[in-house]
């Protein structure tokens, strides 16, 4: 007797399909699972014939062989439980073999026949093309995201049974948590001063172009980064969902809405390992840091502490905005489109800025502006000198503007360069720059000027026409760039050798 | 063994030069061992065991002066065109003669017959502000075209800009340097170093081959200051090498005189301690020079136009300490954009320097 019960198993941040095919004959009592099982995948064996058991379901004492086909691809995880267990129980003739028709199930099976949740439902549950999808009862809303199916949720192996069966209704799918509004990230009105820091922030955010703050220590670099993402628009739907799968194979707890729905932030310490910021594993193909801020912001707090092996990693993802994995038993592909906001100390001893207050030998200086020169700091559009804020100012001064304020005028810079047929002005093809980021007779005797003094590379200059085609659009200006959009563009531009000049 | 042929053809610098190469041979030893003794002879003692210094240090001279070649070390110093000076030398410099701690010998590349002009040290740290590197490049020119030899240790920052200065004026200019001639530090002064030693003179008073070590910077200070008039500190750290030269320069009674900067600037911390503690202030060239005893000319200061509108009262709002673009922005009250673009212009007009987003006005 044959029974074939469709399921998924994950694959980086992608579901697979997978056709769990179970056969029971005549012969001598056993069980076997094929089909590139890994461990956790073989052992389901011994928990499904437990479940069974505790549920006080038979268990066929014939030849039993499980098949999970694609049987080239390795399987891994107890994701597959669910299914199997099923599937004997329908080959066995336990079931009616129609009523398990047109059903996917997904889960892990407890030794007393408790149904538990997988990591990634929602990649998983978007793999499958049955019209209705067995989960447990808490991965019901984070499987109802996708929307293509009917979800039944079940808490143990019995319930299951019972409905297909039909001697007892599909239990009532849990009540959707309800939806707290998620905790409104720090806002821009605590940043007292720091025009150009702040200046710097929006910029970014409604350019995407990516930022290094330099500054000595309590200059308020970690402070300013931390309210980047609050300035950034809502995802879009295409956008939340490649998000919310992503976080969802990745364990990350999803927000109580179900889609992640605001760009997401992420600050690995400066210990991570290459694997982890760029994904991997040997095992499994898990995303790393920069895929899990894919849509939002990857921000790397004292960059000049970060390996150089592990920066590196970072180069290729920044230019394609996907990272493809790839191990002896496998590659996977991650989306990795994320914004790069940097901080460092201007030298090791943290007190650079004002030129002379230094107290850094000039070897240090320069072994330290070494480790973060270079490739990685060559894709910065925009480097600011944060210092600390005039004491007066913290005290007494006026409070800066609020962030739903800037995150307006973010939204309308957007809306502008879409309509230039790109999502951000970071984008900007340098070919099309004549045409989209013109300057005005005085702005060009700006860059003349820069570039001839050298202070402007030739790579420098697209840049700064990007940068400066984003400030116009924040001001509201369309039409050929002004002289003051290019002369901020150029004050804000981050050149790699600048961190290398010796005082 | 040091009778080889030719040894009777050397000349006593040959032998000097040896003793000097000597490991932990100092000026104190080397009195010690040349007491009553020619060089040649002293060299004998030396191989044979000296007497009057520690067992293991005389050890150490034996096997060493054992595997010395005097000739061959002498033909090296001639072929590298250092000439080496004696206290009896007639270029001996003057400031060095009555010397509580003089250099035993002299190690020099180019002319040392320049220091028998006027000198001046200008020093400062290496941990300058633009300002203070502008200022150092301004009094090195100024002093040179007055004909005053500026003397400076061609290290990073306040030294390397004076030397720079003084090879645009007219007089040769001189460097005392802590290492061998032949090993030039900073590597990023080779250039400067050559310029200096084609021009006027690079002394040291170590052999070649001598590494730079921390020690030997201050003993190297001691020789600026004896062989300055005057020294002139345009910045300085509270403390620091040019604090030392300023010790020895005070202990040799020579005049010392110290820039102006800014309270706040740390890099002129020190010079500022120095002028309340009543050193003579030195705003420019001119008032070196009336130190010096020198006529210093009626230069009058001519200021240079200060660009009118908009540009000028950016430039005002800039002041004579570092600032940035947000500063400048907030003492005017207006927007970044427009300040931007004038600060681009100040710094293409080089009213202004910029670096890591500080701004500095230089002129």
């Amino acid at each position: 007797m044959l029974a074939i019960v469709p399921s998924a198993v994950l694959h980086g941040v992608e579901g697979r399909p997978v056709r769990v095919e179970v056969h029971v004959s005549n012969g001598l009592p056993g069980f076997t699972v094929v089909g590139l099982p890994d461990t956790a995948c073989r052992e389901s064996r011994d928990r499904v014939r437990a479940a069974l058991l505790s549920s006080s379901l038979p268990w066929p004492l014939r030849k039993v062989t499980v098949n999970l086909a694609p049987s080239g691809v390795r399987k891994q995880g107890a994701g597959l439980d669910l299914a199997i267990a099923i599937g004997l129980l329908a080959a066995n003739g336990d079931l009616p073999a129609d009523a398990v028709a047109g059903c996917a199930f997904l889960g892990e099976l407890g030794l007393d026949g408790t149904v538990r949740p997988v990591t990634g439902t929602v990649p998983l549950v978007d793999a499958l093309h049955a019209p209705t999808v067995v989960v447990a009862t808490s991965a019901a809303t984070e499987a109802a995201l996708v929307g293509r199916h009917q979800v039944r949720a079940v808490g143990t192996l019995l319930e299951a049974v019972a409905a297909l069966r039909g001697e007892q209704p599909w239990p009532d799918p849990p009540d959707p948590p309800p939806v707290v509004p998620p905790p409104p990230g720090p806002d821009l009105a605590d940043v007292r001063g720091q025009r150009v820091a702040r200046l710097a922030l929006e910029v970014s955010a409604a350019g995407g172009h990516h930022l290094l703050l330099v500054g000595p220590p309590g200059a308020g670099k970690t402070m300013l980064a931390a309210r980047l993402p609050g300035l950034l628009p809502d995802l879009d739907d295409p956008e939340a969902l490649e998000a919310t799968r992503i976080h969802s194979a990745a364990g990350e707890t999803l927000p109580s809405a179900g889609l992640v729905r605001r760009p997401p932030f992420r600050a690995p310490h400066h210990g991570a390992s290459a694997v982890s910021l760029v994904g991997g594993g040997t095992a499994l193909l898990r995303p790393g840091e920069i895929s899990l801020a894919s849509n939002g912001v990857l921000f790397l707090d004292e960059l000049g502490e970060f390996p150089p092996t592990v920066l590196d990693g970072l180069r290729q993802p920044l230019e394609e905005g996907v990272i493809r994995i790839t191990r002896a038993r496998g590659s996977a592909r991650f989306p990795a489109r994320f914004l790069l906001v940097a901080a460092t100390n201007p030298c090791p001893c943290g007190q650079g800025g004002p030129p002379g207050a230094c107290r850094c030998s000039d070897q240090a200086r320069s072994r330290y502006a070494r480790r973060l020169t270079g490739p990685l700091v060559d894709r910065f559009d925009l480097r600011v000198d944060v210092s600390r804020p005039d004491p007066g100012e913290l005290l007494t001064g006026p409070s800066g503007e609020p962030t739903a304020e800037v995150a307006q005028r973010v939204l309308a810079a957007r809306a502008r360069a879409r309509r230039r047929g790109v999502r951000c002005n970071a984008e900007l093809p340098a070919p099309r720059l004549d045409e989209l980021a013109p300057v005005t007779p005085g702005a060009l005797r700006l860059l003349d000027m820069a570039l001839r003094v050298g202070t402007l590379s030739g790579r420098g200059l697209h840049r700064v026409r990007r940068v400066a085609r984003t400030l116009a659009d924040l001001a509201g200006r369309d039409g050929p760039l002004a002289e003051e959009d290019i002369g901020l563009a150029l004050q804000l531009r981050a050149e790699p050798e600048a961190l290398g000049r010796a005082a | 063994m040091s009778d080889r042929t030719g040894a009777d053809e050397l000349s006593a610098e040959a032998w000097l030069v040896a003793l000097a190469s000597l490991p932990g041979m100092g000026p104190a030893r080397l009195a010690a061992v040349l007491a009553g003794r020619s060089p040649r002879e002293a060299w004998a003692t030396v191989a044979g065991g000296a007497d009057g210094v520690p067992e293991g240090v005389a050890l150490r001279w034996r096997a060493v002066a054992a595997d010395t070649d005097v000739a061959r070390l002498w033909s090296a110093h001639e072929s590298a065109g250092v000439r080496v000076l004696a206290p009896s030398d007639g270029d001996w410099p003057a400031g060095l003669a009555v010397d509580p701690e003089p250099p035993a010998l002299l190690f020099a590349r180019g002319d040392p017959g320049v220091l028998a002009r006027p000198c001046v040290a200008v020093i400062g740290t290496r941990r300058c502000s633009h300002a203070g590197r502008e200022v150092a490049r301004q009094l090195g020119r100024e002093l040179s075209e007055a004909g005053v030899c500026v003397v400076s240790g061609l290290a990073l920052g306040i030294d390397g800009a004076a030397h720079a200065g003084a090879l645009g004026g007219g007089a040769p200019p001189a460097a005392v340097v802590a290492t061998g001639l032949d090993v030039v530090y900073p590597r990023r002064h080779a250039e400067l170093w050559q310029a200096v030693g084609d021009r006027g003179v690079v002394l040291s008073e170590y052999p070649l081959g001598v590494w730079p070590e921390r020690w030997r910077f201050p003993a190297r200070n001691r020789i600026i200051a004896a062989v300055a008039d005057v020294v002139v500190v345009v910045e300085s750290h509270e403390r620091g090498g040019s604090m030392h030269t300023v010790e020895s320069a005070l202990e040799r009674d020579r005049i010392v005189m110290a820039v102006p900067g800014s309270v706040r600037s740390p890099a002129s911390a020190g010079t500022n301690a120095l002028l309340a503690a009543g050193s003579p202030p030195a705003r420019d060239a001119a008032d070196v020079l009336v130190a010096l005893g020198l006529e210093s000319g009626t230069r009058s200061r001519v200021a240079p136009p200060v660009p009118a509108g908009d540009a000028g009262r950016v430039l005002e709002a800039v002041g004579w300490e570092p600032c940035t673009l947000e500063q400048v922005a907030d003492r005017l009250g207006v927007p970044l954009g427009p300040v931007a673009v004038h600060l681009l212009a100040l710094e293409q007009e080089r009213w202004v320097q910029q670096q890591a987003g500080w701004y500095e006005r230089v002129r």
